[in-house]
């Protein structure tokens, strides 16, 4: 016996819907697909690749810029400010592509082509410039240089200002980017004040284990020092040195002071011991012991 | 306009390219089985929206008509059980007593079949649109309406009945 329900059965009958809906959705779906927002470039995690400008390293701001050739701008981005793509480019039926992302000295930078039907222009399509960009880069006479023989517009000469030197260019795709390189912090520089921990020497017996060490522990890595196997510590605050062949391990101080002959005048005083302050590339410094024992040092710079 | 190595289509765009043949057949199923044309079209484009997200997660899926119907039918689901929610009230009032599932046999009408479908509660709708109009086997009928297998077939029975109550009409003028 059949089920008289049988013949609810009902086969998928094509019904075409109002054709104003069909266009909304459509239009929906677009969007949904240029948004690189809440899901992540779906062609990299589909791929297992994780993009450097993941969620949790994304800084607050990033820029997305609409420029008139995409592929050329990430190329150009590429060659000028050293720019790493991360991900695979978005690509539209079309060809145009629809989102990419790059990463300048450790900031995200995305992209698209024009999508005029968004309301998405560069600021060609503008009438000129919208907006600067500003980047930071190691050396901007460099970059600057690169940018111009790739094409771009000078429209201000580097120069030194108080805050570093830079220049400014309009690229290819009409975006103006200010070029700086900040004034270099020595970690020795002016800005501390008195009493600050101006440097720190680990002093040891055998400075190349010290180099084995914390190199695998913090991960620092050790360049030539002035003195006999002394090194200086690439990177961190404030600065760091190691010297070798001393036969008790310890770690010796320097403090920063606004006048280094007072300042040796008070550790006598109070019960400790100084050398008479000798003239350094970086400023005057002074080798103490303190009331215990202890060494550091006095800097002025 | 040189291809920049490592370009590649985006999945979600193959849905586009689909979107034309697909969406009257998407569109066509829901409005079949729920009836009602702002429902209908709140489904197609949720299952769609759906689609682009899931393409995302998974760019293996078997992108097609079938597959979006898949994606679909989970929509009118999730939609049942909003409605269902709703009605929850005043089906505790009408009461949903078993009962036997008698031997029925009679050449059902489409059209008066598909008003009375229209007219039972949510939950008896859902389970003899699956099971019936998408022809699905009762394992997979309690799969999308996550019941065990023996309270769907227990569903299945009283939904039949309700069908028959209804259909035969209170006072047998069917």
């Amino acid at each position: 016996m059949t089920d008289p329900l049988n013949a609810l059965r009902t086969p998928v009958m094509p019904i075409d819907p109002d054709p104003s809906f069909a266009a909304d959705l459509r239009a929906r779906l677009e969007r949904a697909l240029l948004e690189p927002g809440g899901t992540p470039m779906a062609t990299t995690t589909s791929r297992g690749q994780a993009s450097s400008t993941d969620r949790a390293a994304r800084p607050a701001l990033t820029a997305y810029l609409a420029v008139d050739d995409a592929r050329r701008a990430l190329d150009w981005y590429a060659d000028v400010f050293d720019a790493d793509p991360t991900g695979e480019p978005i690509v539209m039926p079309d060809g145009r592509i629809g989102h990419a992302e790059l990463v300048i000295g450790g900031s995200p930078l995305f992209l698209a082509d024009e999508a005029p039907e968004l309301g998405l222009l560069g600021p060609k399509a503008r009438g000129g410039v919208t907006h600067s960009l500003v980047v930071e880069v190691p050396d901007t006479d460099a970059t600057i240089d690169r940018a111009v023989a790739a094409g771009a517009e000078l429209t201000r000469p580097v120069a030194d200002e108080p805050y570093g030197r830079n220049g400014v260019i309009n690229d290819p795709f009409g975006h103006r980017w200010i070029v700086s390189t900040s004034p270099v912090d020595t970690g020795m520089a002016p800005g501390g004040k008195h009493g600050d921990i101006g440097y720190a020497t680990l002093r040891v017996p055998d400075a190349e284990r010290t180099k084995d060490f914390y190199g695998a522990v913090l991960g620092w890595r050790f360049s030539q020092g002035s003195i006999e196997d002394g090194w200086q510590v690439d990177g961190p605050t404030p600065m760091v040195g190691l010297a070798g062949g001393v036969d008790q391990p310890g770690v010796e101080l320097c403090y920063r002071v606004d006048d280094v002959e007072a300042a040796v005048a008070r550790v006598q005083r109070e019960g400790g011991t100084a050398q008479p302050p000798e003239q350094a590339p970086y400023g005057r410094l002074a080798y103490c012991i303190d009331n215990q024992g202890l060494h550091f040092q006095l800097w002025q710079p | 306009m040189t291809e920049h190595p490592g370009v590649h289509p985006e999945p979600g765009y193959l849905l586009l390219d689909l979107y034309e043949t697909a969406l009257p057949q998407v569109y066509g199923y829901l409005l079949s089985r729920c009836g009602n044309r702002a429902v209908a079209e709140d489904l197609t484009a949720e299952t769609f929206l759906a689609a682009v997200s899931a393409l995302r997660k998974e760019a293996d899926s078997p992108l097609g008509p079938a597959w979006l119907i898949g994606v679909a039918r989970h929509k009118l689901v999730d939609h049942w059980r909003r409605q269902e929610r709703e009605e929850r009230g005043l089906r505790a009032v009408g009461g949903d007593s078993a009962e036997p599932d008698d031997p029925w046999e009679v050449q059902l009408d489409a059209m008066c079949a598909q008003q009375t479908l229209s007219a039972l509660g949510v939950h008896h709708r859902a389970v003899l649109t699956l099971r019936y109009l998408d022809g699905l086997p009762v394992a997979q009928v309690a799969q999308h309406l996550g019941r065990t297998l023996h309270a769907t077939e227990a569903l299945l029975v009283r939904a039949r009945a309700a069908f028959r109550r209804a259909y035969e009409g209170e006072d047998g003028l069917r």
